[in-house]
């Protein structure tokens, strides 16, 4: 068997295992393929996902599930407006051993989990939200001199609710982008709500089952961060990027009016990751313009900043992103 | 090479062998062909060689596709530009076809016809030429097969060595060449026909169809010119016949000569009906030119040189009478005292004295130089003048700022008295020019004079020839001056009879209703008429002429050959004059020759006026003349009178203050009276 023969059969494995996670997390979330797909990539590509949408969607539910299937640690943060720091990385105490003897010992927080669900991450301060930033980039948290290692994976969720603003404190850009996708969880459909309806009012309630280890889960991982992108491609996703900023080469009308700042070279790799994952979920050996075109709106609604006339004129970034898509071509000397 | 090939190599062409063109396996045109075919099967995708499958086959189609790509971006730009210089084509054609312009403009258009072609060439070649990505067809072969880059995932890992390929790699350029019978770079790139080809289309259909077009030329053709001969009535020609033979007669100078048989054959062509008017005119117009050229300052100068002459030689009492002669311009008379004061000096016996002698030799010799001395005078004033004129012309330029309107002054007055002295300097070389054989003689004569009297006599004889040589050719000059006056009467009469004298005999017509006292039809009041009358009993009655309408009557004085018994001719009411009414029609006066008293007209008779009724039916007055006139009719009588008559009239016209509008008129009717022989 060659190289090539096993890596088919690994792609092949792949898509069996998402197969099977997608079929557990459906028996209970109803619909929604597109942020599952969406939270899973997060997931394979190492990173976290903000999730946005109205009260009542699902989404604890979506990462309760998720943390279910794949029989990983879970954590779950109420972020509330006096919520502090020390109360989502832990903190030290005094603890009294059998001896008598007392120390100082370091108790963990619920940062310290495989998944962690940040719900409603917006009512919290700055302060604690950006307690959030090193475990979420660096996969560790330092107190005091010390510094705690996070298990792999790690994997944080987090979620807000856009009408209610006030008494919100919208994420600053520095955390934003430290989210790989943002998704926006949509209304449910007419037969999506029925399902829904059958499947909560009953007294049956959906267990889940774990599909995956989380050696797999890592392995799966490995195997994204090996899927090859072809240059055109990663030119293609670089060349999103510099359309998103306002100054950018091939940036259309839209941009050059209602963006005030495109996004980060994060944006960039959160495509292509994306893209990769996107790849494996098909079944190919590399990742496409069409991936990384499907991955871009999830990749950069959060990090293209609008001007203060794209605020006034109501341009959803979405719609920006949408103008960049249609306008560049694929290939360019 | 065989032995006989080789010999028939070697061998020289036999010179009744037949030229047969030489073999050649490849000429350029079937390479380039070749090439053409092999470039379209290429571009449409079918391939003469190679596998249809693998990464080869991906590479190729992707070409393909590539090529295919930049054949569609240069068609398509071809399409959209091509209307440019057509539609210049088209309206330059046009503008060739229907203005005919000349090869000036042909060539203006065909340059102008340079800058759209450039511009399609230009933006055509950036499309051709321009650089694209390297997998761009591929690209295009994913997108348009739904692969997902996969074909261009493969080739973009092939390219990488194989030692760098990951084992994702090499899965990835598998699945990519099994998909090389697949792709159909044909289908994924369609080479579309744009909308611009229709223009295109019917742009070349226009221009093709405007070359094939041919615009007919609607050219003014003239009329075919057709030679309408110049006419003159045989009577004129007669006359003009007459007038070349009497200057012919009187004539030896051969110069006039010529200018007469030139009349005369003029004269001829136009009776023989061989000239237009136009050519009538020109020749005419030549031989006036002819004439008259030189003709007035000539003598001018030459009466200038001998008045000259004759203030030198007045200083000498023996000349005086041959200086009196000269400043009078007798030339006869001066040729005649030069020959007596030879004669003088040849006789001995009334040789004059010494004094008298030294006296004519002093005359003899300045005389002989005025004219020479006169050019020089002349010449030196003109060359002060010159200077003069140079030193203002350096003042003003040195006071430009200043106010030169002085000096302008004396410019202006310096370059009139520059041209004036140029006249006469002119005028001098002319007058030198005559006189230098008479000059020549008066010096040998004054030279000769004290050494040897005869010989000086004979020197003045000479000069006397000379004379007599200039006195000669005053005649043959007056001659020319009457021709001259000929051709403008008959220059006069050709515009008067108008284009190719049809009107000839209808004016005639008017004339001999003028002359019978009818009004011709716009001639305004009766009396405009023109007319003649006489107004009996006086002695020097006036004869009144009027031509035209409004016209001014003339009063010509004339002679009364029968005093008291003056006819007075009817004068019919209009035109007749001033007074024709006036007139009772019969003399009062009474001549003294006849015997028995005068006739008492204030005797108890009873006046009884008989008179016809004038009914205009008669025979006119001028109809009468006309019939005097005409060949077999004419008496010695007529003769006298007309000769009479004529005389006056001419020194009428000459010295009196006639407009020369009327003389034409007063010359013509003599013309048409005059006897015929």
């Amino acid at each position: 068997m060659t190289d090539a023969d096993q890596a088919r059969e690994q792609v092949v494995e792949f898509q069996k295992r998402i197969g099977a996670l997608r079929e557990e997390i459906g028996r209970v979330i109803v619909g929604n393929r597109d942020v599952i797909d969406g939270v899973l990539s997060c997931m394979l590509g190492s990173s976290h996902a903000l999730l946005e949408g109205v009260p009542g969607l699902g989404k604890t539910m979506l990462v309760r599930t998720l943390a279910g299937v794949l029989g990983l640690e879970f954590s779950r943060i109420q972020f509330t407006p006096d919520l502090m720091p020390a109360d989502i990385i832990g903190t030290v105490v005094l603890d009294e051993g059998a001896t008598g003897a007392r120390s100082l010992e370091f108790r963990r927080g619920p940062i310290f989990a495989n998944i962690v669900l940040a719900d409603e991450v917006n009512r919290a301060t700055p302060k604690t939200q950006s307690a959030l930033l090193e475990a979420m980039q660096e996969h560790r948290v330092t107190v005091g001199r010390t510094t705690h290692v996070i298990d792999e994976p790690y994997f944080v969720l987090a979620t807000q609710n856009p009408l209610e603003m006030e008494g919100t404190y919208p994420l600053p850009e520095a955390q934003l982008d430290r989210f790989f996708f943002k998704l926006h969880v949509p209304f449910p459909s007419r037969d999506e709500l029925h399902q829904i309806i059958d499947r909560t009012t009953t007294a049956e309630h959906a267990e889940v089952k774990r599909v995956l280890t989380r050696e797999q889960i890592l392995e799966m991982q490995a195997l994204v961060r090996r899927v090859p992108v072809a240059r055109h491609v990663q030119d293609y996703a670089i060349r999103v990027l510099q359309a998103t900023h306002p100054n950018g080469e091939e940036a259309p009308d839209l941009v050059k009016r209602f963006v005030r700042t495109g996004a980060s070279p994060r944006g960039a790799q959160a495509m292509l990751l994306g893209a990769k994952v996107r790849a494996l979920f098909d079944g190919r050996f590399a990742a496409s313009i069409e991936d990384v075109k499907a991955t871009a709106e999830s990749a950069l609604r959060h990090r293209v900043l609008l001007s203060f006339e794209g605020e006034a004129e109501g341009v959803a970034p979405d719609r920006v992103i949408g103008e960049i898509l249609k306008k560049l071509p694929a290939s360019k000397e | 090479m065989s032995g006989r090939r080789r010999r028939a190599a070697e061998e020289p062409p036999r010179p009744d062998a037949p030229m047969l063109p030489k073999a050649r396996f490849f000429e350029p045109v079937h390479v380039a062909v070749l090439a053409a075919v092999l470039g379209a099967l290429r571009v449409l995708n079918l391939s003469l060689m190679g596998p249809r499958h693998g990464i080869g086959a991906l590479e190729r189609a992707a070409r393909r596709a590539g090529r295919r790509l930049r054949a569609a971006a240069v068609f398509s730009r071809l399409m959209l530009l091509l209307p440019l210089p057509l539609s210049y084509a088209v309206v330059a054609l046009a503008l060739v076809k229907v203005l005919r312009l000349g090869a000036t403009g042909e060539r203006c258009l065909l340059l102008g016809g340079s800058v759209p072609l450039l511009v399609l060439l230009v933006l055509v070649g950036r499309v051709l030429f321009a650089r694209r990505h390297p997998l761009h067809g591929s690209i295009v072969l994913d997108q348009f097969h739904g692969l997902h880059d996969r074909v261009t995932s493969a080739l973009t890992f092939s390219r990488v060595p194989e030692s760098e390929r990951t084992a994702l790699m090499q899965a990835a350029i598998e699945d990519g060449a099994s998909l090389a019978d697949q792709v159909d770079p044909s289908r994924a790139v369609p080479i579309p026909v744009p909308r611009e080809a229709l223009l295109v289309a019917v742009l070349s259909l226009g221009l093709v169809g405007l070359s094939l077009l041919e615009v007919r030329q609607y050219r003014q053709v003239p009329p075919p010119t057709t030679f309408e001969p110049m006419s003159m009535s045989a009577d004129d020609i007669e006359l003009f016949r007459d007038v070349a033979k009497e200057l012919a007669a009187k004539n030896d100078d051969p110069n006039a000569l010529v200018a007469v048989r030139r009349f005369n054959q003029l004269i001829e062509d136009i009776a023989q009906h061989r000239l237009d008017r136009h050519e009538v005119f020109q020749r005419m117009g030549e031989l006036e030119r002819d004439l008259k050229d030189n003709l007035e300052l000539d003598r001018d100068a030459r009466d200038e040189g001998l008045k000259g002459l004759a203030r030198e030689l007045e200083k000498s009492g023996l000349s005086k009478p041959a200086a009196t002669a000269f400043d009078e311009k007798r030339l006869a008379d001066a040729e005649k005292a030069l020959r007596e004061l030879a004669e003088r000096l040849k006789k001995k016996e009334s040789r004059p004295s010494a004094a008298e002698l030294d006296k004519l030799r002093q005359a003899l010799e300045k005389a002989s130089r005025t004219t020479e001395e006169r050019a020089k005078n002349i010449d030196e004033r003109r060359r002060e003048l010159a200077e003069e004129h140079k030193s203002l012309l350096k003042k003003k330029r040195e006071q430009a700022d200043a106010g030169t309107s002085d000096v302008d002054k004396k410019l202006a007055d310096n370059e009139r008295r520059l041209e004036h002295l140029d006249r006469e300097k002119d005028r001098a070389a002319r007058g030198h020019k005559q006189l230098s054989e008479l000059d020549k003689q008066l010096a040998e004569a004054a030279r000769d004079l004290m050494r040897d009297a005869g010989q000086s006599a004979r020197d003045l004889e000479q000069g006397a020839q000379d004379i007599n040589r200039m006195a000669k050719q005053e005649t043959s000059e007056e001659q020319k001056k009457e021709l001259l006056r000929k051709l403008q009467e008959m220059r006069e009469l050709m515009r008067q009879q108008g284009k190719g004298g049809k009107d000839q005999l209808q004016r005639l017509q008017k004339f001999a209703e003028r002359a019978r006292g009818q009004s011709g039809a716009g001639q305004g009041k009766p009396s405009d008429g023109q007319g003649e009358g006489q107004q009996g009993g006086k002695k020097d009655g006036p004869l009144r002429l009027g031509s035209g309408p409004g016209s001014v009557s003339v009063e010509v004085p004339m002679p009364v050959t029968q005093s008291g018994s003056g006819v007075g001719q009817s004068g019919d009411k209009p035109g007749d004059g001033t007074e024709p009414g006036a007139s009772p029609g019969y003399g009062t006066g009474h001549d003294p020759k006849l015997t028995g008293d005068a006739t008492d007209l204030k005797g108890k008779t009873r006046d009884v006026t008989a008179a016809g009724a004038d009914t205009g039916q008669g025979t006119a007055s001028s109809q009468v003349i006309y019939g005097a006139a005409e060949r077999g009719f004419v008496g010695r009588g007529y003769k006298q009178v007309f000769t009479d008559y004529e005389t006056v009239a001419e020194r009428a016209l000459t010295q009196d203050q006639i407009p020369a509008g009327y003389r034409f008129y007063v010359r013509r009717y003599f013309q048409l009276i005059r006897p015929r022989d």
